[in-house]
């Protein structure tokens, strides 16, 4: 799962709240928006968007939606409980009314808004939602439908009346509500939920209340998204309400950066997804507005396995923090859409803890710990102790932006201090496998958003995504690691209802992964897309998945 | 005839079997598979129980014998199984595959040849000029151009540049135009190469002399006499060359972005699909048999020599 705030980055798309996301986004764009360029457009209705994804969509089960391919679709056809403003990262109404939250967050009661239906004509009513949510809450083993990451603590459903529903949980929840917002929690109708797992990868079978509907799809080739022209319950703060104003949207899978730039620069698309950081100065020549739309969540960072011999010693991990160069990498390889890492979390994400200080690079600093620790410099520049170099392996991933040259250019920096960094680059099965044995495989690359502080915990939490490889998790391979005072933090965390004083647990857990230095943050990943200059009110949601219900096309 | 038939098919049901069987081993020879593949992404969060139970769910802890059994009868039956990574069934995915790949690869193929004897008869008519080894060159040029590169290229040129065919959502006609010009080229380069040299070949041969002295033009020996004779090695490359054809395919259509059968192998071998790839390499086993046997009983129609053993 992951949360994006936006910032438009180019002048067409500026809008009066851009000013607000600029502020909040603290390090967001190049560009100050020209304001004057588009406001005074009047929306109009009608036009079919080509939209340009870089990967084919797979199961498009809801909790699924993490997946940027299935969140661009689902975000389209599914309305959610609640919508969370980008902005301000409220939680405002949506199919919900209102609700109202017992004081130790173990009850919530929605009032459902009325006359909301899916595209199959069935209602969405307290009964749907009960329906929707057990399936996230609890899973289905038949159905081979997983528990969604972001709820916790559930326990079971209540219907009260057609549009009254309670949900109880058997310990406290308190990011249930902002988790009724985020891109897993779409609404969809009984008939997709009685399908199994297997059979979800047909877009066709996917029935929400979303303003689009799926009208087509050819398999790993397109989907197409048809307005919905009865649909009149979008979330009642935004300015836009009743029918999406496209006519339709054309989702075609092109998996060469090239190709879809090209494309949009000569006017075969109108929105294109994942513009590389070298790419952007083409598309910003060409006067095409970019949106880097940024991660709310935990940095794109390197994550330290301390189950690994060489990484048990806290000197070691902290000289590998300071040998590590993170403004040259963001200098390098990114653009200014990349903001260099001041923390674990992004800096526009819910608690976030300026860490600039303990962040700070120091060659000579990492020398002096890794000598005090006993590593002493070989002939071959590679520190020892006891004849066993200090060499640590990673793999690099697929999903992170530039991640193989990222991990190059750190193998750079700690080569200078005398460690030696093996990336490697495998196929998916070896690498899923060896990263489950933290001897094999030192750390690994990491990053995830949510706009909620929960985010921490499914990073690193033993039976979450574990990325420390604790004891408890997934992997059998690891001897003893396992940090009970962390995991305490991240249970406090999930279960506490006082927002003051989650937030306060979240800096906690962040000044504590530093101290340990368990991670190495690197910078902000956005999510950037790129679109025509025709194209308008364009909108993201917290997590950088496009919501097209606004947007429009001019006339061109 | 018909025995040979026979025994041919016989032959044709064992190598589908053998294909069948070590893509299967081969496939459990790679670490992990595509459930863990699938589910051990963080992204999913899952619990190791939760793990566990999609184990069992799918069978993937299954003893090998009896995993291979099961799809073995499966695929007798015509069942491919479910795709993983898609979460649809194999059968889907191949119906909206094959079509395009089987158009790209005739129009490829077709292109290809037309490139190969139009370049092979030219040079050969052309004398010995400089024109004569650049175009006898060409095919070195044609099999070092990377494909990747020259996709990219075309479609800067001819779609970006200059507008001519759109690359995203085409006409089903001007979207072949520019894969099928990237697929041709390096196929058409050991065509026109042996084209070439047997045309010299047989150029050389005391019959086209004769032929000669008899008062034919160059032309027209070379259509009637030097053709025929020429064709026959270039048949049995263009079987083999087939095998290129889907290779090429995967860079093509990654290129220009078409779902044929090279975008979903290439999709399968990364998140290790065994079923998909099951019947990937079941197709492509059996377009290769069909191809072989179709050049096999091409050639006593080319050859009269071959005529009299075949029937005797």
């Amino acid at each position: 799962m992951t949360s994006k705030a936006i910032i438009p980055c180019a002048s067409a798309l500026a809008r009066p709240l851009a000013a607000v996301a600029l502020a909040l986004a603290l390090a967001g764009c190049n560009k100050a928006p020209d304001t004057a360029a588009n406001t005074s457009a009047t929306p109009q209705n009608g036009g079919t968007l080509v939209y340009l994804e870089q990967q084919a969509h797979n199961a498009l089960y809801p909790p699924n939606g993490g997946f940027y391919p299935n969140g661009g679709i689902l975000n389209q056809i599914t309305d959610k409980l609640t919508y969370q403003n980008p902005r301000t990262l409220e939680i405002e109404p949506w199919i919900a009314a209102s609700w109202s939250i017992n004081a130790d967050a173990t009850e919530y009661t929605f009032q459902l808004r009325p006359g909301v239906t899916f595209s199959d004509g069935t209602p969405l009513d307290a009964d749907a939602v009960a329906a929707n949510f057990d399936r996230f809450g609890l899973g289905d083993k038949t159905l081979k439908h997983s528990v969604s990451e972001v709820i916790n603590n559930y326990a079971r459903s209540e219907v009260l009346d057609p549009l009254t529903v309670k949900f109880h949980f058997r310990q406290p929840s308190p990011g249930f509500l902002q988790a009724t917002s985020v891109i897993g929690s779409g609404l969809v109708s009984k008939a997709t939920l009685a399908l199994s797992l297997d059979q979800l990868g047909d877009a066709t079978r996917i029935i929400g209340s979303g303003p689009f509907v799926v009208s087509g799809e050819v398999l790993g080739k397109e989907v197409n998204l048809q307005a919905r022209d009865k649909y009149n319950w979008g979330p009642v703060k935004l300015a836009h309400q009743g029918r999406a104003r496209l006519d339709a949207i054309k989702i075609i899978v092109t998996p060469e950066d090239g190709v879809r730039i090209g494309a949009l620069l000569s006017g075969q698309a109108g929105l294109i997804r994942q513009v590389q950081a070298y790419d952007e100065k083409r598309v910003n020549e060409g006067k095409f507005p970019l949106y880097a739309a940024s991660t709310r969540g935990v940095n794109d960072s390197l994550a330290l396995r301390p189950d690994n011999a060489l990484l048990a010693d806290l000197k070691v991990r902290q000289a590998l923090l300071h040998a590590t160069h993170a403004k040259e990498i963001v200098q390098t390889l990114f653009s200014a859409n990349y903001p260099q890492a001041r923390g674990v979390l992004a800096a526009s994400a819910a608690g976030f803890v300026d860490q600039s200080a303990e962040l700070a690079y120091d060659a000579e600093r990492a020398r002096a710990l890794l000598d005090a620790a006993g590593w002493k410099l070989q002939a071959d520049g590679i520190r020892a102790k006891d004849g066993r170099p200090l060499a640590l392996s990673t793999y690099e991933s697929l999903n992170y932006v530039q991640n193989r040259e990222v991990l190059q250019l750190v193998a750079q920096q700690w080569a200078k201090v005398g460690v030696q960094l093996n990336v490697l680059s495998g196929d998916l099965g070896s690498k899923t496998i060896d990263s489950l044995d933290p001897e094999k495989i030192a750390l690994l690359p990491a990053m995830v958003g949510r706009a909620d502080p929960d985010v921490i915990k499914s990073n690193y939490y033993p039976t979450n995504r574990n990325l420390l490889l604790q004891k408890g998790g997934i992997s059998q391979k690891v001897q003893s690691f396992e940090d009970r005072k962390l995991n305490g933090l991240f249970e406090a965390i999930a279960a506490e209802p006082d927002p003051a004083r989650r937030l306060e647990l979240t800096r906690q857990v962040q000044r504590y992964l530093l101290a340990q230095a368990y991670v190495i943050p690197l910078f902000e990943e956005p999510q950037v897309y790129a679109g025509a200059p025709w194209l308008h009110g364009v909108d993201f949601e917290a997590v950088g998945r496009p919501s097209l219900y606004a947007a429009w096309i001019a006339p061109h | 005839m018909s025995r040979y038939l026979t025994s041919r098919i016989a032959q044709a049901l064992l190598v589908l079997w053998a294909a069948f069987t070590a893509s299967f081993v081969l496939l459990q020879f790679l670490p992990g598979d595509a459930v863990l593949i699938k589910f051990l992404n963080p992204e999913l969060g899952l619990s190791p129980e939760q793990l566990a139970e999609i184990r069992l769910a799918y069978g993937a802890d299954a003893p090998l014998w009896q995993q291979y059994g099961h799809s073995l009868l499966n695929f007798l039956r015509g069942d491919f199984g479910y795709s993983m990574q898609a979460g649809v069934p194999v059968s889907d995915s191949l119906a909206t595959s094959l079509p395009p790949t089987l158009k790209l690869a005739a129009s490829g193929f077709s292109a290809a040849l037309l490139l190969a004897v139009a370049l092979s008869f030219l040079s050969s008519q052309l004398g010995f000029g400089w024109l004569r080894a650049a175009l006898q060159s060409l095919p070195s040029l044609f099999v070092s151009v990377p494909v990747f590169w020259l996709g990219i290229m075309l479609i800067q040129v001819f779609s970006f540049r200059l507008g001519w065919v759109p690359v995203i959502n085409p006409g089903p006609w001007e979207g072949l135009v520019l894969p099928t010009l990237t697929l041709a080229v390096p196929i058409s380069a050991p065509l026109a190469q042996i084209l070439i040299r047997n045309i010299d070949a047989v150029l050389t041969q005391p019959f086209v002399a004769v032929a000669r002295a008899k008062g034919a033009s160059r032309s027209w020996v070379l259509w009637r006499h030097v053709a025929r004779n020429a064709l026959l090695p270039t048949l049995t490359m263009a079987g083999i060359l087939f095998g290129e054809l889907l290779a090429g395919a995967v860079v093509t259509e990654a290129v220009f972005g078409l779902n044929g059968l090279g975008s979903l192998t290439q999709q399968a071998v990364a998140n290790q699909d065994t079923a998909v790839l099951q019947a990937i390499v079941v197709i492509s086993a059996t377009s290769f048999v069909l191809i072989n046997l179709l050049v096999d009983l091409l050639y006593p129609v080319l050859d009269p020599r071959l005529r009299t053993r075949l029937e005797g």
